[in-house]
């Protein structure tokens, strides 16, 4: 009786909808482009602009190592022609599942495969594991770009010409950015460049710019901290006379605020200096939802607190 | 409806299946926490795999963790054999143990990898259609259904060809052991199988799921029915319905479809725990008012009996005499009217010869205990069902 009523269903769910699935492709001539973390949404929106379908699978304030897909993540991957996602394990298992579709007529793009692995910050203990948050260093942040102008010159090459402008634009953006940055940073006094923040993202960004980084948390944001990481962090923040401590903005502050109440319990006097973006960009249409804009934020954020 | 929805529909069910029917027995065995606690006590296994492959993606991770699994059924069942505590304690005691076991390796070794349960095994329903198995170049369908479509496989034919000793074992284990199969062995390999599901179903559609398709739809089955077969029949049907309308609700709302799919299973069975014909709670509730009401019958008839007097026997006397409300009063009188165990006349009540044999009937059973007499009375009435 149980295989009769399971036929019975599986009969039902195949031959009750079949809908064509490639009608729905025909109408839309537009390269479809799903992407996963906000920062590479961004960056594939600035290029592709309005020739193409952009559709992210992870919102703003979403941490990418515990993202939940929905059901309509499906049918976004489905239809996608081309595939922009980080790599080095940001996206989890996800990473595992694009490898697997290079076998299929969908491009995945594994942009942080575009930085050369000697300069990536590997694990301690394991060669092959690298730290994932590459895009806090503009000059990848440049690359990723680049790659991305090239696959979408390549799917689509009678819009060429558009991307390859855009792309040029974009990079002249980020190129003052850096500018921006770099005499921001001056600014503040090689000995107060340390950042401490919730969990280990910004790396990159430390040594891109002679900051001593160090994170409550592994590097997964799955792992919680120890009562002697705690302890150890409060202690150094008192030797090195740290004024400020950060919060992420994908990440639960209570780790940060139990630190800053280890630190306050021993005399020393710390603050909270604001919230950082790490693993994704502030929500859509706000100044912090762009890559540019999120990198300003938080320098901002930084050198304002720590001076 | 694309391919990849139907696939992920596919594979829901199975995976539906697969979990019923250990899940039955897992139910009616007390057992049905061992799932959640063999979905977090397999991490030591995941880790120690990394250890020596230093690859996250390597099948020999999946294949421990399934160990680990079948360690953690070993030991819960060598602390409950102690008869010091519980199956439930025991539970809770080994799965703990396990788990910080591997978040110690973690912290101490491996810190700065991304490496938990979730890292490894897949867990997620909506990416199942795209990992797909290869075989000579072609693609021959979704890993995950592969894997969980032979886990199923073995499991039924593991039920058809064990039905009657799972059955016996489950229900009477001196029985088991007097006819000659060891309940020891059954056990095991239930509990085997139920970690290899476990496991297996973990990475096609995660974990909490997982556990929600081995306990939901058992129990559900299990306030409907008192027949092994059915109960395994209804568990069946309860979790195929869930998976196929919950992946349409987390298509409605597009919601998480595992997390759509364990809604449904908790609403299937707040359901039959309301409604369920014997042993819901509308059904318990109806039961105990019913007795109430028989009760005060039987008090009533009894007064009837004890007393000739007129003014005794009067209306109205029910409510100011045995001070009971009026809409009581009403209840108990169209009982035994409904009964035709009293006349009404001028607003005197007089018991019938029916209802001078019941009440001379009941007096002797509560006195005797003994329900011989009293056979035809449990039909009419719930008080005497004992």
């Amino acid at each position: 009786m149980k295989k009769v009523i399971l036929l019975f269903i599986i009969t039902l769910v195949i031959t009750s909808c079949k809908n064509d699935v490639k009608n729905e492709e025909n109408i839309n001539k537009k390269l479809n482009v799903v992407t996963t973390t906000t920062m590479i949404t961004d960056l594939v929106k600035n290029i592709g602009g309005n020739l193409i379908n952009v559709k992210g699978l992870m919102g703003a304030g979403v941490d990418p190592h515990l993202y939940k897909a929905s059901e309509g993540d499906v049918t976004k991957l489905v239809n996608a022609d081309v595939i922009f996602y980080n790599g080095l394990h940001l996206e989890g298992k996800l990473v595992e599942v694009f490898e697997k579709m290079e076998a299929s007529n969908k491009t995945p793009i594994a942009l942080a495969k575009e930085i050369n692995k000697r300069h990536l910050i590997g694990s301690e203990y394991f060669a092959s594991n690298y730290d994932p948050h590459v895009w806090f260093n503009i000059d990848f942040f440049e690359k990723f770009a680049e790659k991305v102008t090239l696959v979408l010159s390549e799917k689509d090459p009678t819009n060429a010409e558009t991307y390859r402008t855009n792309e040029k634009r974009y990079l002249t953006e980020l190129e003052k950015l850096r500018e921006d940055v770099e005499s921001a940073i001056e600014a503040l006094e090689p000995e107060k460049r340390i950042l401490v923040t919730a969990h280990d993202a910004f790396n990159y960004f430390g040594k891109s710019y002679g900051f001593e980084v160090v994170g409550l948390q592994g590097l997964s944001t799955a792992t919680e901290a120890g009562v002697k990481d705690v302890q150890k962090l409060a202690a150094f923040i008192i030797e090195k006379n740290i004024k400020a401590i950060f919060i992420e903005s994908s990440v639960p502050k209570r780790t940060i605020e139990a630190l800053q109440k280890a630190v306050n319990s021993k005399g020393h006097k710390v603050e909270i200096g604001g919230t950082l973006y790490s693993d994704a960009l502030g929500s859509e249409g706000s100044n912090e939802g762009t890559y540019v804009g999120m990198y300003r934020y938080n320098i901002k954020t930084i050198v304002s607190a720590l001076q | 409806m694309s391919s990849a929805q139907i696939e992920i529909q596919l594979i829901a069910s199975i995976v539906a299946v697969a979990c019923a029917i250990p899940g039955t027995f897992l139910v009616l065995r007390k057992m049905a926490m061992i799932s959640d606690a063999i979905s977090h006590s397999i991490l030591p296994g995941i880790v120690v795999g990394f250890f020596i492959t230093q690859d996250l993606n390597s099948p020999l991770l999946i294949l421990l963790a399934a160990l680990t699994g079948i360690i953690t059924v070993v030991l819960v069942e060598y602390i409950q054999k102690t008869g010091l505590v519980k199956e439930d304690t025991a539970i809770g005691l080994v799965f703990p143990a396990l788990f910080s076991i591997g978040v110690i390796l973690i912290a101490k070794n491996a810190n700065d990898v991304h490496l938990d349960v979730d890292a490894v095994l897949l867990g997620e329903l909506a990416f199942a259609p795209f990992d797909r198995l290869l075989t000579g170049g072609t693609d021959v369908g979704p890993k995950s259904l592969w894997v969980v479509g032979s886990i199923l496989i073995v499991t039924v034919t593991l039920l058809i060809l064990f039905f009657k000793e799972l059955k016996v074992s489950t229900f009477d284990k001196g029985l088991a052991a007097s006819l000659g199969f060891s309940p020891a062995i059954i056990h095991y390999g239930l509990m085997s199988i139920s970690s290899v599901t476990t496991v297996g179903a973990f990475d096609a559609v995660g974990a909490i799921l997982v556990v929600a398709l081995m306990i939901a739809p058992a129990a559900a089955a299990y306030l409907l029915t008192t027949d092994l077969k059915k109960m395994l029949a209804l568990a069946i049907i309860f979790g195929i319905f869930s998976a196929v309308f919950g992946y349409w609700v987390a298509h409605w709302l597009d919601a998480s479809i595992a997390g759509s799919i364990t809604t449904v299973l908790g609403l299937v069975f707040l359901l039959v725990y309301l409604f369920a014909p014997s042993k819901g709670i509308i059904a318990v509730m109806y039961r105990e008012r019913q007795q109430q009401t028989e009760v005060s019958l039987l008090t009533f008839l009894l007064h009837l009996k004890n007393h000739d007097e007129l003014e005794e026997r009067h209306v109205n006397h029910l409510n100011e005499h045995i001070n009971w409300q009026k809409v009581r009063a009403k209840t108990v009188l169209d009982l035994a009217q409904k009964n035709n165990m009293i006349t009404i006349e001028k607003n005197i009540v007089s018991l019938t010869k029916k209802g001078n044999e019941f009440t001379s009937k009941a007096i002797n059973y509560i006195m005797t205990n003994e329900d011989t007499q009293i056979e035809d009375m449990k039909d009419d009435f719930f008080l005497f069902r004992g």
